[in-house]
């Protein structure tokens, strides 16, 4: 199976919206898509942690993606979807604008975003993906969500 | 065949044999002529022997074998447990912990057990010369020499314990048998079929001894025949048709035991003095009923399938309480009528996932005995180790966790509250130190307490050197009283000063102790006298998983408060509220009470023009001795509800201990009383 998918390199994901911009998660680590539901919110964390939610009986962080990535931050709207993805064993919802699709893109489309973006936010960038006349934000969940770093911590 | 299905049962099982083994070889050594003691040890040994070589561990079979040899000795009383032989077999027990230890983690481990083994033959070797050169030398008393081929007649000589369990039951109007099965030659199952006498003897009575022993019937390692003690309180012939209706029984005799009172013995066994085990002696009889009747009705559960119970459990409170929301807001009075019956349901259902979930401390407690004695042979000090209330029982979960910190506080009332012998005595003491191990219910917590009568903790001592560490200041060090002075060995700084260890005497690692059980939503608590000793008390929360709770509302969020910390709840005005530098406070009744606001806390984002309203309500909490009230908008109720974990990423936060889900599927979270006060 794995030597298959090398060979063909391609990736599949799931692709959603922040602003005017496409971003896309490896589909593997999608857990689900839900709507927008209450979440409580959780004092002595960092802004971007929106709070805490409820998934069938179990508590989970939920990120305000948009902040995370020092992008404004803008209204709920009908659109608004949590996507729950799961990163070593850790459940995160992140909050997106809307979700557009599932797409599978070729290895050889995805360009390092280095030589792209030279932001603070490039490190949570894994490479940008070109489809026809559209470009997808790869993202890099350990480093969003912040596995092995303080980020969560602050007092 | 497969032997990696059968490697979980060999691991539990051979780690308990060994714990069973350092516990029965400290009871030995404190009773070198304990005949039962022995043939515990005797069958741990063999038990552990059969098990490994069955699953292809030579090193342990061949080291379990040798010391089979030598027990065998001590047990006909050939040789005599002396503090040699008992120091190579405990030697023996640690080099088994550690096969066994290399075989869970699958590490191959170097261990060479050749020297051992050496050793145990010699011994072996010793004991068989002597005793070809002067049989009786060993003796001591003629009972034991009988017992060198107890298969021989049917006049099985009982061990002391087994006499007494016979003396118990005639006290008590029951008989006891001695019953003789033959199977017939041709019998296929044999061990099948001594399964069935032993079950249905057990439904007649109590069985206490077999022999061979149990383990052996149940290997096949007998011939056509075993005998069967029981007590029992039917008659002779009810026993003897009970066997007969099994099939392929060729025969079976039924022999009253007599109560061999010539044979008791008349030399008490010595006093203890050096480590007293967990069992006290009068106490064997019972422990080794007890252990029988509970053998046949107990089911091995893995831990993770009790978790995932719970949490369904969990999962049906929330939503039990959810639907009686639906029932009350609807005015569905059916529904509210089934509701309460569906309460009773689950509280019984919560109550016994709980219980089963319980497990008495006495498995952590267990390993201590053995841990006292190595440390005060090493110290060169006598310790008496006293252990009462084994039997209380603790959430699996605290159980787990409970044992280091324990380990820490023993560790220090042995290292630096006794003093050395010479020193006791100067001081007027006896030479030998007492060190006791308590643990005990208390409300809904479990109180476990490690107190000696060392020397104490002087506070002035731990006042200097936290100055000196520049950990307070001397002003606040003159301020101190004595109790707040002591409890600085919790001080985070203080366990990494070597000078104040020495001094001082306590402090390794208190504070890694405190942060254990304060994690465990427990607390720890220091009681000292100069020169009369210590006491180190743990409070602990008997579960951690479903809680009663206080919801309360600020704003427009909730938070739930642990019953546990709350005294009362009372109604003030504004006008109430006083201060001291700005420290607002109650005065409620004589006491002098600060207040916390909550929505300033929880950084709580305030409503515009809003007034202070004419009536506040405040939550009067308490973390031991220190009281606080809480403001908040209003009293929601009293919840139970289930503990969440805020996961990996949201831990360490402070002032919230957890989340949880109310009835509607909001998540609220729970206040960290403890922290809030600070």
């Amino acid at each position: 199976m794995e030597e298959e998918i090398r060979t063909q390199t391609e990736i599949q994901l799931v692709a959603f919206k922040l602003g005017r911009e496409e971003y896309g998660i490896s589909i593997l680590q999608v857990q689900e898509i839900k709507r927008m539901t209450d979440i409580t919110r959780v004092p002595y964390t960092p802004d971007y942690i929106r709070g805490v939610m409820n998934l069938r009986g179990s508590v989970l962080p939920v990120l305000d993606l948009k902040k995370r990535l020092g992008l404004e931050s803008n209204e709920i709207t009908d659109d608004t979807r949590i996507v729950i993805v799961k990163v070593d064993d850790l459940s995160v919802g992140l909050i997106v604008d809307a979700v557009s699709e599932v797409m599978t893109i070729a290895q050889e489309n995805i360009e390092n975003s280095q030589t792209v973006v030279t932001s603070v936010a490039a490190n949570y960038l894994d490479g940008v993906g070109k489809l026809e006349n559209r470009l997808l934000i790869l993202l890099n969940l350990e480093a969003i969500i912040g596995i092995n770093q303080e980020t969560a911590k602050v007092g | 065949m497969d032997m990696n299905q059968y490697m979980g049962m060999f691991l539990e099982e051979s780690r308990e044999h060994l714990q069973s083994l350092n516990q029965s070889l400290l009871e030995l050594e404190s009773d070198p002529s304990a005949l039962a003691v022995l043939d515990e040890i005797f069958r741990s040994a063999h038990t552990i022997k059969g098990m490994s070589a069955t699953m292809g561990f030579t090193q342990i079979a061949e080291l379990t074998h040798e010391m089979e040899n030598v027990l065998d000795l001590l047990r006909k009383s050939v040789l005599k447990a002396d503090p040699n032989i008992i120091d190579l077999l405990f030697k023996c027990v640690d080099t088994l912990e550690q096969l066994v230890e290399s075989v869970a983690n699958e590490t191959e481990l170097t261990i060479d057990v050749n020297p051992l083994v050496e050793k145990l033959r010699q011994v072996a070797n010793n004991g068989g010369a002597a005793v070809t050169a002067t049989p009786q030398s060993t003796h001591e008393n003629t009972a034991a020499a009988q017992d060198q081929s107890p298969e021989s007649c049917s006049q099985v000589e009982l061990s002391d314990t087994e006499i007494q369990v016979v003396k118990a039951a005639h006290d008590q109007g029951l008989l006891a048998f001695e019953v003789k099965v033959e199977l017939r030659e041709n019998c296929v199952l044999k061990s099948a079929r001594a399964y069935m006498v032993m079950s249905a003897l057990e439904e007649l009575g109590e069985v206490f001894k077999s022999i061979p022993a149990a383990e052996d019937l149940e290997q096949e390692n007998f011939e056509f025949s075993f005998q069967v003690f029981l007590v029992t309180s039917a008659e002779e012939d009810k026993v003897q048709q009970t066997i007969m209706n099994i099939s392929e029984i060729e025969a079976v005799t039924v022999i009253p035991c007599k109560v061999p009172v010539a044979e008791q013995k008349t030399d008490q066994p010595n006093p203890k003095k050096e480590v007293t085990p967990a069992g006290k002696p009068d106490k064997l009889v019972e422990h080794h009923v007890e252990k029988k009747i509970k053998s046949g009705q107990s089911v091995r559960v893995d831990i993770d399938k009790l978790d995932s119970l719970l949490n369904l459990v969990g999962e049906l409170v929330i939503n039990k309480t959810r639907l009686e929301q639906i029932g009350l807001t609807h005015k569905l009075t059916d529904l509210v009528e089934t509701m309460e019956q569906m309460d009773r349901v689950t509280t019984d259902l919560q109550n016994v996932v709980m219980k089963v979930r319980m497990v008495p401390v006495g498995q952590v407690f267990n390993r201590f005995p053995r841990m006292v004695r190595d440390l005060s042979h090493e110290l060169n000090k006598e310790i008496n180790l006293i252990i009462q209330g084994e039997e209380t029982e603790l959430d699996r979960t605290v159980i787990d966790e409970i044992g280091d910190p324990l380990v820490h506080l023993l560790r220090n009332a042995i290292d630096h509250g006794v003093e050395h012998p010479e020193e006791r005595q100067a001081n007027g003491k006896d030479p030998v130190g007492e060190v006791r191990l308590i643990a005990r219910h208390e409300g809904n917590n479990v109180i476990i307490m490690v107190t000696d009568d060392g020397k104490g903790i002087n506070p002035e001592i731990i006042k200097a050197k936290c100055v000196e560490k520049g950990l307070i200041t001397q002003a606040e060090a003159d301020k101190m009283d004595a109790n707040e002075a002591v409890r600085m060995v919790f001080y985070p700084g203080f366990s990494t000063s070597k000078v104040v260890t020495d001094v001082s005497g306590r402090g390794v690692g208190m504070d890694v102790v405190k942060t254990k059980i304060e994690s465990l939503g427990g607390r720890v608590d220091v009681e000292t006298k100069v020169n009369e000793g210590s006491i180190f008390k743990i409070r602990l929360p008997l579960t951690l998983a479903i809680i009663q709770a206080l919801l309360v509302n600020i704003c427009d969020e909730i938070y739930a408060i642990p019953l546990g910390s709350i005294d009362s709840t009372i109604n003030i005005t504004p006008g109430d509220i006083k201060t001291i530098q700005n420290q607002e406070v109650i005065l409620l009744r004589g006491q002098i009470i600060p207040i916390v606001r909550l929505g300033k806390v929880l950084a709580i984002p305030e409503k515009a023009n809003t007034e202070e309203p004419e009536e506040l309500f405040v939550v009067i909490v308490h973390m031991g001795d220190h009281r606080a009230g809480i403001i908040v908008d209003t009293l929601i109720g009293q919840q139970e509800i289930v503990i969440k974990s805020l996961g990996k990423l949201l831990a360490g936060i402070k002032v919230i201990a957890g989340a949880t889900i109310l009835g509607n599927g909001q998540v609220a979270l729970i206040l960290d009383v403890g922290s809030l006060m600070q």
